[in-house]
């Protein structure tokens, strides 16, 4: 039914993401003294995982193993696993669910052994003040009021990108299963069936993330945004937010820590031991209290402050088809489209191999642009050169995909680097748009040399109004470009500074999260 | 002298090869050095090793255990090379490892577990006011499994059941999750049990029996979605209170966590009227495997604690019994009214379980 672009979309976002993960694993190990080292565990774990330093600490003092986490996205790691680029580079995985793992038997047959540590269920943080004015009873709520809200606009909530995060995906899974009133694990049918209803659904969604650190500082940021979907645990560490688990089914992480098949015996019995070290009471009881997910023995109590209640658990799909084709739904069809546009530095000093390395990337890019994406391309020198806007349309999207190839393939190296002056004309391309995800997307690989300084873009962007002051700039750094100048523009407008240096590409790429 | 032949007697009762092996051994074992065991066992089994009184007891005896754990038909995909010995959850993938390994004899099998549903007091009320389960006692009961599979075949959901509506979480299809049964040993006996009672009393054997049995087997494993890979993992969700209201697990997972916990709150332990026992299977790969296969059968001391892990030493009822007998609100002593299914032929299984999955 769907073009065989879309189709693959998800899978090849994956793979460029694995690359870039592999890549900056690739020189962290290079920076490290003692890669694989006797006492030492090499974690690839889910980045939702960063919040245990405590936890892994007692750990350590109690095993006398060392856990070395390199976080990366679930559904990336997923892929690492299945393509064997784990293999010899890390001694365990732990993800926030193996639930997706299972879908893929070249990743499942990697483990050996998986211990789920803690669980923590997805869940909808609300402002109390929205609470109230809805006249919810937060152990009453179910996603059908969710959604009613949603649609009389009453409601508007930020989440992370499913394809990137598995937060992101469970929330899918959950508002799916819910929504399409399947009374069983997902079918290819009930997503068709659910489509109507989870569009007017996605339309509440006011911010995209590709990790749940930025949604919070966003959300925070905002302050328009009246709820968001996460894990329990990552909602419990907001302190205005009425977490609400929906009545009628959750879906569930446990975090289970995983051996794996390609290490020997007596790192997975460094891995048996750490799992057994989680589960004993004194760290069940420090997991609970400092990072508000539950316990897995009976023995400890889940914080003070979770509601124990019960809930139905929505079982997550069973087949990858399914799987993939929610996340491909949600993608090109379901959640609203992002609207971008790319301040691309061609100065004169991009000449040679740092013009031909942005070609590149973007031409890798256009193979992951969204039906209905909107993307501007704006280069600049001295001045704005030119601004082409591309739609990618359902019907046909390879014609605006080539379209940003040709533009792509047209570029050339000349002038100043003129920053400021470009991103206000970025800023005067994009108006308020309730219906996208707009963001800029700065690159250069210079400092400013011509044109408006740093202060005129301050005031120029205190002088915006209210919704277009919203409007990230993701900066990406590269060449010479000045970080500190790239951060300052992140911070002023709520975006994000991405290193380009290593790889331009996963720049890019780990920018699509936000977009 | 005396405690060894006291062992080998034990040991030849179980079987004989392994029996003799263990005295060739025996009469070159100079006393007290300890050997280092390392196995790869069914997650199941993992506490019941890591019990300090167990790591004691073996000690006592010469012994250190490492132990690795691994889906019991994932087993086959290890390399098993430096291990001394395997200790899958039931016979069959015992058997396709030995074959592998070219181990001979009869393989031990020191204890065994039937499998149970384990519920919470309100679902397991509801499924008793409907009649798919017979309570006796609060905490303790019997799965109908001839109603439970009718209900499954008519996709009957908990809202359709009289008395659900007082629990919120009781929505969607009636279901027991269990584990993986490609990859795991508990999931697959569900498919035994569950084919055995589909067919009408009669252990599945032939393709005909296979094709009829398949379409209702699917259904019990693709309303579950994703499953999970070993037993403990859903055992762990549902302590956490995540998960499916109904799960499939070992009664020595519930018997371990009672006795750490007498106080199990609202849980219910539901006894499936027609079940298959885990007869826990050990493939010895060197002596020393061997040796510890014989010990963990013939050492009282070790049969004692393998009771009070809530697994059933093989032979002996009273020695579960004595174990478990302040347990008896949750455990059933004696497994009276429960039929054991006979297991079909791994080749059956397998079939089945690749069909179920789909």
């Amino acid at each position: 039914m769907r073009g065989p672009r879309t189709r693959r979309t998800p899978a090849a976002l994956l793979a460029v993401a694995a690359l870039l993960t592999a890549c900056t694993a690739a020189r962290e190990e290079g920076k490290d003294p003692d890669a694989p080292a006797p006492g030492t565990l090499r974690v690839l774990a889910s980045s939702e995982l960063s919040d245990m330093a405590p936890v892994l600490e007692q750990v350590e003092k109690d095993t006398g193993v060392t856990l070395r986490p390199t976080y990366t996205g679930t559904l990336d790691a997923v892929k690492m696993l299945a393509t064997g680029k784990t293999d010899g580079r890390y001694d365990a995985v732990w993800l926030s669910s193996n639930d997706y793992l299972r879908l893929r038997p070249e990743a499942a047959e990697k483990v050996v052994s998986e211990t789920p540590v803690m669980s923590s269920p997805v869940a909808i943080g609300v402002k109390p003040t929205v609470v109230e004015g809805l006249g919810w009873k937060p152990a009453e709520v179910t996603w059908s009021q969710v959604e009613r809200a949603v649609r009389d606009g009453r409601l508007t909530y930020g989440m992370t990108d499913p394809a990137r995060s598995h937060s992101g995906f469970s929330t899918l899974v959950s508002v799916a299963s819910a929504l399409s009133g399947a009374q069983s694990a997902l079918t290819d049918a009930d997503v068709t069936k659910a489509r109507p209803r989870l569009k007017e659904f996605f339309r509440g969604q006011k911010l995209t993330s590709g990790s749940s650190g930025w949604l919070a500082s966003a959300y925070a940021r905002r302050g328009d945004v009246d709820a968001l979907l996460n894990y329990e645990s990552v909602l419990e560490g907001f302190k205005n937010l009425t977490v609400i688990r929906p009545k009628d089914g959750v879906v569930t992480a446990d975090y289970p820590l995983s051996s794996l098949a390609a290490t020997d015996v007596a790192t997975r019995e460094d891995v048996r031991r750490v799992a057994e070290a989680l589960r004993t009471d004194a760290v069940q009881r420090l997991i609970t209290d400092h990072t508000r997910r539950r316990p897995v023995v009976a023995s400890v109590p889940p914080a003070a402050g979770l509601d124990t209640g019960r809930r139905r658990e929505l079982p997550f799909p069973g087949s990858r088809s399914v799987a993939d084709g929610l996340l491909d739904a949600y993608e090109n069809e379901l959640r609203r489209p992002s609207r971008t546009v790319y301040v691309l530095d061609t100065s004169g000093s991009m000449e040679g191999e740092r013009l031909s390395r942005l070609k590149t990337a973007l031409t890798n890019l256009t193979g992951d642009f969204r039906d209905r994406e909107e993307v501007t391309l704006m280069p600049f020198g001295s001045r704005v050169k030119s601004v082409r806007t591309h739609v990618v349309d359902p019907a046909d999207p390879e014609r605006g995909l080539a379209a940003i190839r040709r533009d792509t393939g047209e570029l050339r190296a000349e002038g100043e680097t003129a920053i400021y002056t470009s991103l206000r004309k970025a800023y005067d391309r994009l108006g308020a748009d309730e219906d996208a995800f707009t963001s800029i997307v700065l690159m250069t690989d210079g400092e400013n040399t011509a044109g408006a300084e740093a202060a005129d873009f301050d005031a120029f962007h205190r002088g915006l109004s209210d919704d277009r002051r919203d409007i990230p700039v993701f900066t990406v750094l590269f060449g010479d470009s000045d970080r500190a100048e790239l951060e300052h523009i992140a911070e002023l407008t709520g975006g994000q500074l991405f290193d380009g240096q290593g790889s331009l590409d996963g720049a890019f790429e780990e920018i699509r999260g936000y977009q | 002298m005396r405690r060894i032949a006291g062992i080998v007697l034990a040991v030849l009762l179980i079987g004989g090869v392994v029996a003799a092996v263990v005295a060739g051994r025996d009469s070159e074992e100079t006393g007290t050095a300890t050997k280092t065991v390392r196995m790869v066992i069914g997650s199941e089994k993992a506490e019941f090793f890591a019990d300090p009184d167990v790591v004691k007891a073996l000690a006592a005896k010469g012994y250190t255990v490492e132990a690795e754990t691994s889906g019991s038909w994932a087993m086959e995909g290890l390399d098993l090379e430096g291990y001394d010995l395997a200790f899958p959850s039931s016979r069959a993938p015992a058997a396709e490892l030995a074959a592998r390994y070219e181990v001979r004899g009869t393989l031990p099998r020191p204890f065994y577990s039937p499998l149970v549903v384990v519920a919470r007091r309100g679902a397991a009320d509801v499924l008793a006011r409907n009649r798919l389960v017979t309570l006796d006692g609060r905490s303790r009961g019997t799965l109908r499994m001839a109603a439970y599979l009718d209900a499954a075949e008519r996709d009957r959901t908990w809202q359709q059941l009289e008395g659900a509506e007082k629990y919120g979480e009781l929505t969607g299809t009636l279901s027991i999750s269990s584990t993986d049964p490609e990859s795991s040993n508990s999931g697959a006996l569900y498919l035994a049990a569950a084919s055995y009672v589909a067919n009408g009393g009669k252990v599945v054997a032939s393709d005909a029996e296979v094709e009829r049995t398949a379409p209702l087997l699917r259904k019990l494993v693709s309303v579950q979605g994703a499953q999970q890979s070993s037993t403990d993992a859903v055992f762990r969700d549902f302590v956490s209170g995540a998960g499916n209201p109904l799960v499939l697990v070992y009664e020595s997972q519930v018997a371990a966590l009672l006795d750490e916990r007498p106080d199990a709150g609202d849980l219910v332990v539901l006894y499936p009227d027609t079940t298959v026992n885990s007869d826990h299977t050990v493939v010895p790969l060197t002596g020393i495997g061997e040796e510890l296969a014989g010990l963990l059968g013939a050492d009282p001391r070790l049969r004692e604690l393998a009771a009070r892990h809530g697994f059933r030493p093989q032979g002996d009822l009273a020695e579960f019994a004595e174990a478990t007998a302040d347990r008896t609100a949750y455990l059933k002593q004696r497994l009276t009214g429960v039929r054991q299914a006979p297991v079909p032929t791994s080749t059956v299984l397998r079939e089945l379980a690749r069909r179920a999955h789909g």
